[in-house]
């Protein structure tokens, strides 16, 4: 055990990520396994993987926001009803105004900018409590999404319609064979956000100032600054989940979107990034929002209640978070 | 004065690496307020540590209303009628005085607590101490003074023989002082023995019977208070050998320019129109007792906590420091006396924590230059003989003493000129201290100007050029190193107004 841990890959995609890639591959055989033995439709198919997929588009983006946030030691609970209002208020303008969708997709980003620099000013800048402050912005995103479209849903256009391009974003279709460009999208943005937070000036100091925010800021930083970034980042994503959730799902519903604050968190702890800050990983995070779209895929698969998937996280996000303070315990 | 209420006879006690009670005796009559003098770090509050149980004694014995007793935690002191009045006082603001006063031992109908009856209990502690205070206002609406006799009321509410005082005047104003002596006087009246820690020799003087003084974890010697002058106090307070040798005349060239000036300084309670002047290749001594200001000075020159005024020039210009930032943009470093909290990123590594202060300068385009990084860090782990094994090690993997030449190495990189060391060599060992000395000499020779805060009465005389004194928030006294000795200084440190 103790050469597989100081095996030089293994440690260099560090050993509870491949614990992580383990337990997703056996998950992933293991609801094959049930469906045949329950008689349901086989599991190993590409629809299947596809659909997958969709939910791993939009939750990925937002787990990948939300780690920065929670690698300065806060917390984010606004991700998921920003994305529904940004999907919103860029769809009503797209279907109600007629405005370009090219326009419209950049509104919804422009939207979750909005938010990641309201909930960044409150917390560095306010000194309000990261808890309670996305929480109201949780608030505020999930009124103003309704309140904009006159709580009717709204439904962005089809792939076959003319303004229907934006959606070879999530996939593209090509002689029969559906090929899941979503996914090459999010793999290029994890690998932008991972650069960000491991190579850039911005990410070291947002990891630093979640582990120790005070000896950052009397090393002379604009701690700030650096922390304010970290939410607009976050923010930026959300805007940018809402593009791929209407990619996959074209419909979006006005007062919803906050389950997913919690499906994308417990993506981010599974992953090895800790809730009390400097210590982040975006690999952790893209395996932990692979999980869970496999979770929610296979339970439908086996013909459960979609719920169980809470019970099942619930439980994956106690063990995750329990390693994490054993192994902090044990480094003090 | 009556009978010997409590003997420690011998006390000894060692923690890895510090000898803190070499043999140490107190006696403590009934009716008797006793004094327990000695500069920070004299073990005065180890030996009170030791009697209430927190700490285990290695040798020694401790004779109580005759019989000799080991009390293995507070509890049991406190049972036995030993209690402390801590200078941090511990009451839960939310609660009334009464809760606080009972807390841990409620008076319960059935399953209920019974307040009422709490309160009344709360009112005849009161009376017996002459005090007017209503049990049921909440802890955190009275003044600190009423407060600590809400602990006072506490003490004796468990049947106390005998009370510490542990800097008890530390916080309170002059009437509240005057109160609080008349409280301590019945207290002695009725029999009660009591032990009265300060700093503040005038106190002494007007409260305490006795004093004993400890000095290095020592037993110096015990006088009668009102046969005894501050002087005699003072002298055998300080009068140790100082082996090292210390430092007989300045270092610094007579012409040396100014490159700090600090004018009427002032940032709350703590720091009370401070000025000073920090010459190029000096090191400024910054001497005084516990909460004395030193600190906060430091602080509030950094721009750590907000100032309420004064000007500080940096090589004759005057700078706006509001923030750190500012601080280190005009070439100051600060160097924590809490290492851990305010100086290192102890999850991350050597290499990243030498670069914080200057992370610009090693980044090209986007990205951060790891490998001219490494190269820096490098250079100041071999400059410094920081004992890592890597420059990717996390620094929580280091001794105190490498921890802190990574701070250190923080500040060189980012090329301060103005350092500011504040006690650059607490919970260092022997060996890593003399190199961070050797480091400070170096330092001052390549031109750099440090202000060293330290409560070592031989650091400061064998580091320092010219000493600074301060006294609860005020500069009492500017020394030069030719002049200095322990005795001045520490005249000047119980400077009060």
């Amino acid at each position: 055990m103790e050469n597989f841990k100081n095996n030089k890959i293994i440690k260099k995609i560090g050993f509870n990520r491949v614990v992580l890639i383990g337990v997703l591959i056996l998950m992933y055989f293991a609801f094959a396994l049930v469906c045949s033995i329950m008689g349901k439709a086989s599991f190993i198919n590409y629809q299947r993987i596809l659909s997958l997929l969709n939910y791993s588009y939009f939750l990925g983006f937002l787990a990948l926001g939300v780690t920065f946030v929670i690698a300065t030691g806060g917390i984010d609970f606004s991700i998921g009803t920003v994305m529904f209002c940004a999907a919103l208020v860029g769809g009503q303008l797209l279907t109600k105004s007629g405005l370009p969708v090219i326009l419209c997709l950049l509104i919804c980003v422009a939207v979750g900018v909005i938010f990641g620099m309201l909930n960044g000013f409150m917390v560095a800048y306010m000194g309000l409590p990261s808890f309670i402050s996305s929480m109201a912005s949780m608030m505020l995103s999930k009124g103003i999404g309704s309140v904009f479209t006159k709580t009717q849903s709204v439904s962005w256009p089809q792939a076959t319609a003319d303004d229907g391009w934006y959606r070879s974003l999530v996939k593209v279709t090509v002689g029969g064979v559906t090929i899941p460009t979503g996914l090459i999208f999010l793999i290029i943005v994890a690998i932008i956000c991972s650069m960000i937070l491991n190579k850039t000036k911005a990410g070291r100091y947002i990891l630093c100032l979640g582990s120790n925010k005070e000896a950052v800021r009397l090393s002379g930083v604009n701690v700030k600054k650096w922390e304010c970034l970290a939410y607009v980042i976050c923010g930026t994503l959300a805007g940018i989940a809402a593009i791929v959730f209407v990619g996959a799902y074209s419909t979006v519903q006005p007062g919803l979107g906050d389950t997913y604050n919690n499906d994308a968190i417990a993506s981010c702890v599974m992953g090895g990034t800790s809730m009390s800050g400097g210590l982040a990983s975006i690999g952790g995070a893209f395996i932990g929002v692979m999980i869970i779209s496999l979770l929610q895929e296979g339970i439908l698969a086996m013909g459960f209640q979609k719920d169980w998937q809470y019970v099942i996280t619930g439980i994956i996000v106690i063990i995750a978070v329990y390693a994490d303070v054993r192994s902090r315990k044990r480094r003090n | 004065m009556g009978e010997v209420i409590l003997t420690m006879k011998g006390i000894d006690k060692s923690f890895p690496g510090v000898h803190a009670l070499d043999h140490v005796d107190l006696e403590i009559r009934k009716g008797e307020v006793h004094a327990l003098m000695g500069e920070n770090g004299a073990g005065k509050s180890t030996l009170m540590k030791v009697l209430t149980g927190i700490y285990s004694m290695d040798e020694g014995s401790i004779t109580y209303e005759g019989k000799q007793v080991t009390f293995t935690n507070p509890r049991e002191a406190q049972a036995a009628g030993i209690v402390i009045v801590h200078q941090e006082l511990n009451m839960m603001n939310h609660l009334t005085v009464a809760q606080n006063i009972f807390i841990g031992r409620e008076m319960m109908s059935g399953k209920l607590i019974n307040d009422s009856k709490m309160n009344k209990e709360a009112i005849k502690l009161f009376q017996k101490l002459n005090i007017d205070i209503n049990p049921n206002d909440k802890m955190g609406d009275l003044t600190v003074g009423k407060q600590q006799m809400c602990e006072i009321a506490k003490a004796i509410s468990h049947e106390a023989k005998v009370i510490i005082f542990d800097e008890p005047s530390a916080a309170l104003t002059e009437t509240e002082i005057e109160e609080l002596f008349k409280i301590i006087r019945d207290l002695r009246d009725q029999g009660l023995g009591i032990v009265y820690i300060s700093h503040r020799m005038d106190e002494i003087k007007v409260i305490t019977d006795r004093v004993t003084v400890m000095r290095d974890g020592g037993y110096v010697g015990t006088l009668i208070t009102k046969d005894s002058t501050k002087d005699d106090i003072i002298n055998m307070m300080v009068g140790r050998v100082i082996y090292e040798d210390p430092k007989t005349e300045s270092n610094v060239a007579p012409d040396a320019p100014v490159v700090l000036k600090v004018e009427h300084l002032n940032a709350g309670k703590m720091v009370r129109d401070v000025s000073f002047e920090l010459h190029k290749g000096e090191i400024l001594g910054f001497s005084g007792l516990m909460g004395a200001g030193r600190t906060e000075t430091a602080r509030a020159l950094f721009g750590a906590d907000p100032k309420d005024g004064g000007d500080i020039y940096i090589n004759g210009t005057k700078v706006d420091i509001k923030t750190p930032m500012d601080a280190v943009k005009a070439g100051i470093g600060y160097l924590s006396e809490d290492r851990k909290r305010f100086g290192i990123v102890v999850a991350k590594t050597v290499a990243e924590n030498s670069t914080m202060a200057n992370l610009d300068n090693f980044t090209s385009g986007l990205f951060i230059n790891k490998k001219k990084e490494n190269q820096i860090a490098q250079r100041y782990v071999e400059e410094l003989k920081t004992k890592t094994p890597t420059v990717d090690t996390e620094v929580v993997n280091l001794s105190g003493g490498n921890q802190q030449k990574v701070v250190i190495a923080k500040w060189l990189v980012r090329n301060c000129d103005i350092l500011i060391f504040d006690e650059p060599t607490r919970g260092i060992d022997v060996g890593a201290k003399s190199e961070i000395y050797h480091l400070m000499n170096e330092l001052v020779a390549e031109g750099k100007s440090i202000i060293m805060i330290s409560s070592e009465m031989t650091e400061v005389l064998r580091m320092s050029d010219r000493i600074v004194v301060m006294c609860e928030g005020k500069k009492t006294g500017e020394i030069d190193i030719a002049e200095a000795t322990q005795e001045n200084i520490m005249h000047a440190a119980t400077l009060r107004d």
